[in-house]
């Protein structure tokens, strides 16, 4: 074990403190509104601090990690990008303005809003699959890090990680939002303490001038300018900018706390404190991977073009290096401090995502097919029953994809194709509805299932590379909405109501 | 490649310096977000009843 006593105890300490805050929580859910978006009283500091502690979770860690042990410094593009894009939404508001002036709960909300009930179910549909895979690999990521650095046996993994899954099911489905939004501050903070130690110590350890060597020698000047690297290149840049302001505006998670801040000018603050966060939340643990790069990359050339690490001898994966390097520089007490950070993380962000996919499931697949089937409405104690069920329904899914699925090639990859198949139509389709008065309902369809078979059919039957299929499927999305809207009847005018 | 080592560095240097400012300000600020947040709802659930 790699653990000391005093480690177990920080960690065991902040699982429990966590739990206890998250189940007390509880008593302030009221209605659906408090369950799925906290009554809508986010204010700018705890709003910062939740959607970071939403978009940093351990994977983050790990595929930021990988991708700088792999392309040196200029995998920094990828999040400049992601902070300038946030800073820019931020700045101007655009969508999150509109966004919470309608009062919305869920993305897939606004295609009922503004187009029609069908929409909004296969929109909701797509919304919940391409999450709900995309937070599928999240557990075994999660668990290679911690079995590396606290040197649990792997035998263990599948015990350990459904034991961490089941507490953040438990104070999810218990209070909602509510319950999120209170962990995410305090995990925000501890993952926050464990990413400046991190990195103080990697640097230290690695050297300044050993970093800059070794990228020099082992990449060239792909180590550093992402125009001159394979993985990068113009297609990629213009691709992660589209990708980026299509997450900011409809990434259920996302949007789920510009919702529920207490007003617009509010969302457009957090949005763009948070884009400054997003910088360092990229390049800090890529800093990490390089890091980890000088202290493990001594093996021959792999076949992704980076020297395999070595640790203790024997040969690991890139993805793994950086947790065998946590695991080799921290000393007891600061290890349990890192170690209950990362555990921070990764509730956080498992909670929000399980919060935010399984809304999707209930309020925009369920109950809409409930309320065409002609059933009456739903009292909001039932729908927040509905909202628990759906949680406990994707936790069981993303228990058994997450441990069994084989994960292969890039994880940040994976991340953003199956991120691609819907948000390339939902953010079509939302761009659309709010700035062109004459999209429509058979607009809207055009543009959600090109933008998913734009995603599907390239990567996945035709093998082309993720840059590529990034493009098909935000060009094939905006083509269906502007021959579907022109071809379809003309809507009427005005469109837009609140949601409540 | 020196102007990308020098482009890199000062963008890592800003990043880690506002996340940890960020980070200070957050968690002073914080717990009366959540301390408002928390008698909002409260009182919004009280006005419904």
């Amino acid at each position: 074990m790699n653990f000391a006593a005093i480690d177990w105890v920080i960690v065991i300490a902040y699982l429990a403190g966590s739990l206890l805050i998250g189940v007390l929580a509880k008593r302030f859910v009221g209605n659906v509104s408090d369950f799925l978006v906290a009554g809508r009283e986010l204010g700018v500091h705890v709003g910062i601090a939740t959607l970071a502690a939403t978009e940093i979770g351990t994977i983050t860690f790990m595929y930021f990690a990988e991708l700088g042990y792999k392309a040196g410094f200029a995998a920094f593009c990828t999040a400049a990008i992601s902070g300038i894009v946030m800073i820019i939404v931020g700045r101007t508001g655009f969508v999150v303005s509109r966004f919470r002036e309608l009062k919305l709960m869920t993305v897939p909300e606004y295609f009922e809003v503004k187009y029609s009930k069908g929409l909004r179910i296969v929109t909701g549909i797509l919304v919940a699959v391409g999450g709900i895979l995309n937070m599928g690999v999240f557990l075994k990521i999660e668990g290679q890090f911690l079995t590396i650095v606290s040197g649990i046996d792997a035998k263990y993994l599948i015990a350990v990680m459904t034991a961490i899954l089941l507490l953040e099911l438990v104070y999810t489905v218990l209070g909602g939002m509510v319950s999120v939004v209170i962990t995410d501050f305090l995990q925000y903070v501890l993952l926050s303490v464990a990413t400046i130690l991190v990195t103080f110590y990697a640097v230290q350890t690695a050297g300044w001038s050993n970093i800059v060597d070794k990228v020099t020698t082992v990449m060239g000047p792909g180590g550093w300018n992402p125009l001159q690297n394979e993985r990068f290149g113009w297609s990629f840049l213009i691709w992660q900018v589209l990708l980026w302001f299509a997450m900011c505006a409809c990434w259920q998670t996302t949007a789920m706390r510009m919702f529920a801040t207490n007003g617009p000018k509010t969302a457009k603050s957090v949005m763009t404190w948070t884009g400054v966060i997003f910088l360092g939340r990229g390049m800090l643990p890529m800093l990490w991977g390089i890091c980890a790069l000088v202290m493990f990359g001594t093996g021959p050339i792999g076949p992704d073009g980076s020297p395999t690490p070595i640790v203790n001898g024997q040969p690991v994966a890139p993805i793994e290096a950086m947790p065998a390097m946590i695991a080799t520089l921290l000393g007891p007490g600061v290890k349990g401090i890192v170690v209950a950070g990362m555990l921070a993380a990764t509730m956080s962000v498992n909670s929000s995502y399980l919060l935010g996919w399984s809304s999707v499931l209930s309020q925009d697949v369920i109950l809409p097919i409930r309320s065409k089937l002609g059933h009456g409405d739903l009292s909001s104690k039932s729908q927040i029953l509905i909202n628990r069920l759906a949680n406990v329904g994707v936790s069981l899914f993303v228990m058994f994809w997450g441990l069994y699925y084989p994960l292969s090639g890039s994880t940040y990859l994976y991340l953003n194709i199956t991120g691609t198949i819907f948000l390339s139509g939902a953010f079509v389709a939302v761009v659309g509805g709010l700035y062109w008065s004459r999209s429509n309902v058979t607009g809207g369809y055009c543009a959600m299932l090109a933008g998913a078979a734009g995603a599907i059919i390239p990567f996945f039957f035709l093998h082309w590379d993720a840059n590529w299929t990034g493009f098909c499927a935000f060009g094939l999305a905006l083509l269906g909405l502007l021959l579907g809207s022109l071809v379809g009847k003309k809507p009427p005018a005005p469109t837009l109501r609140a949601a409540e | 490649m020196n102007g990308w080592q020098i482009f890199w560095t000062i963008w890592l240097l800003f990043s880690g310096a506002a996340f940890a400012i960020i980070t200070i300000v957050v968690t002073l600020k914080g717990f009366g977000d959540v301390k408002r947040m928390l008698s909002g709802i409260k009182s919004q659930d009280n006005g419904e009843q």
